[in-house]
């Protein structure tokens, strides 16, 4: 687009706002404080994985979130809030928060607004605020969330936000939750992809000076925020632990989200083993073709999305063709390589979706094994998750060992 | 590799074309100058030849040309999704209304029908995906080279 690209520079202000909180959590960065005589918070935040507030997401894993108006008490617990490993940074529909947050602006006071665009070709677009969350005993202070704008807007969606042709997730049936906490290996959503001075920067910050909007180069510090490692302590990753389910699946499944590897007696990596990943956060995961896919860990995939129907010789369904459906429940193995080298063998089923969603009535929400195709790369969404201690390393900081993130670990 | 010959332009085109589009000519490419300004490598393969931009934020595209000079497939790679519209061009609409109608699966999206396959994924700071049309493909050039 030929719209005018707003420096960086200008963002002086509103580093000044998130300046003390950022600040110091950037100087922490690496030392967990998990030694000396610190007494531990609580870092257990329950999880549950359920149909979701539009009684319409199969393996949505949600929590709930307080967000506060920045060094007050005044604030708003939101339930049903989607727990992302795929995303960084906090996002709230609009329609679900009253809490009025302070603009995050730069310094001619124009207002800085976002727009995500998701795999699928499904966006996000609104403005970005300032916030303290609180998650169990941890808060992370003045973190930059954004606010899902529904309809209409404060400022027109972008031409080029809308360019992946997706639907706007602006609504609660479309999104199937409140909002999405991203915790992922990442500590900013961008990074430098939008720090850029140049006329690279992707379509994602925006100022709005008037009724139109221009691309902006936004600093790492005013990004949205993974609230994790701003966290004072418990800040280098998180746990995610959840039950084991039945094969046809359950209507709940209840686990927790603990925060901080190796900083308390409750998130020790124990025998989990740590696949550090490449710069994209991705390791590689070897299917019994014998060939060499590109892998993440995403809670906010809601089946192990893999190779194709054609390969595996089973096929999609039916009803729901977006997802395998085998005449009976097949078994596999894959192993996954970390870029530290480390190795393992896991093994999962597919089961037929369309038999899934149909058990129980239909009110079944928590699925080990449900999957569909995706030729490009190894998707460990939802199901990986059952039964499983998942670690999340976050970049830049230390785990245990003296790894550094990010990694994952299990 | 097959490369027959690699021809490393290195360009940097602040003015010149970047990429072009699905399923039209090669020649095509100059409806998109301004997005992706990055350095160009030209390859011949055996049966097709590829143009591979890589932008200074990683973002690769390769578009892959037949020898009638058709643009049959196109791949991505890069920490932000791209412009599919610019991509896709015509097939957009296609790509659009799987989007749209894609509710129930929260993942990678996957559109596959006898004239189009388009797959994109990924995470955040990784989206990756290609986009194929089958009947554009050179004789003996199998699908799995676009990636």
């Amino acid at each position: 687009m030929n719209a005018g690209r707003i420096s960086a520079a200008r963002f002086a202000l509103a580093l000044g706002l998130l300046a003390g909180v950022l600040g110091l959590a950037s100087c922490g960065g690496g030392s967990s404080s998990s030694g000396g005589t610190s007494t531990p918070v609580n870092n257990t935040q329950a999880v549950q994985v359920n149909l979701g507030p539009a009684n319409n997401l199969a393996n949505g894993l949600f929590t709930d979130v307080t967000v506060c108006v920045p060094g007050t008490t005044n604030c708003q617990t939101i339930s049903n809030i989607q727990v992302d490993t795929g995303s960084e940074g906090l996002r709230i529909l609009s329609s679900q928060i009253s809490l009025s947050l302070p603009q995050i602006t730069d310094s001619s006071s124009n207002a800085l607004q976002e727009c995500v665009s998701f795999a699928d070709g499904s966006y996000v677009w609104g403005p970005v605020v300032a916030a303290d969350i609180q998650l169990a005993g941890e808060k992370a202070a003045s973190n930059p969330i954004q606010i899902i704008s529904v309809t209409p807007p404060p400022f027109p969606v972008p031409a080029d936000c809308a360019s992946g042709g997706g639907p706007s997730q602006n609504s609660v049936a479309a999104l199937g939750a409140n909002g999405i906490l991203g915790i992922g290996v990442w500590q900013q959503d961008c990074g430098f992809a939008c720090t850029s001075s140049s006329s690279q920067l992707p379509p994602v910050y925006y100022l709005c000076p008037s009724s139109f909007c221009q691309i902006a180069s936004v600093p790492l510090n005013t990004q949205l925020q993974n609230p994790v490692w701003t966290f004072s302590r418990d800040n280098n990753g998180v746990l995610i632990t959840l039950p084991t389910v039945p094969a046809d699946g359950a209507p709940s499944a209840s686990g927790s989200l603990i925060f901080g590897i190796g900083t308390q007696t409750d998130n020790a990596l124990g025998s989990a083993q740590v696949y550090t990943t490449d710069l994209n956060g991705n390791f590689q995961t070897t299917f019994s073709n014998n060939v060499a896919y590109t892998s993440y860990i995403d809670s906010g995939s809601n089946g192990i999305f893999f190779l194709d129907p054609t390969t595996l010789g089973i096929p999609n369904c039916t009803d729901n063709p977006s997802f395998y459906c085998p005449a009976s429940t097949a078994t596999y193995t894959a192993t996954n390589k970390g870029a530290n080298g480390t190795t393992g063998a896991v093994s999962f089923s597919i089961a037929n979706a369309d038999a899934l969603f149909n058990a129980n009535g239909g009110t079944n929400a928590a699925f080990n094994d449900l999957g569909g195709e995706n030729s490009g790369a190894f998707d460990w969404g939802m199901p990986f998750f059952f039964g499983r201690s998942v670690f999340v390393g976050i970049e830049n900081m230390t785990g245990p060992n003296s790894v550094v993130g990010p990694y994952w670990a299990y | 590799m097959k490369t027959a010959l690699t021809v490393v332009l290195g360009l940097l085109l602040s003015t010149a074309p970047a990429w072009a589009v699905l399923g039209e000519y090669e020649s095509s490419v100059s409806s998109d100058q301004q997005y992706l300004h990055g350095e160009v490598r030209a390859m011949v393969r055996e049966g097709y030849s590829l143009h591979q931009i890589t932008a200074a934020n990683r973002t690769v595209v390769k578009e892959y040309i037949s020898p009638a000079g058709l643009v049959f497939g196109i791949s991505w790679q890069g920490p932000t999704m791209p412009n599919l519209q610019q991509l896709l061009g015509s097939h957009f609409a296609q790509f659009q209304q799987a989007s749209q109608s894609q509710t129930r699966r929260r993942g990678p999206l996957v559109l596959r029908t006898d004239k189009l396959v388009v797959e994109s994924g990924g995470h955040m700071r990784f989206f990756h995906g290609r986009a194929y049309v089958p009947s554009l493909f050179p004789p003996n050039v199998p699908v799995e080279v676009v990636q």
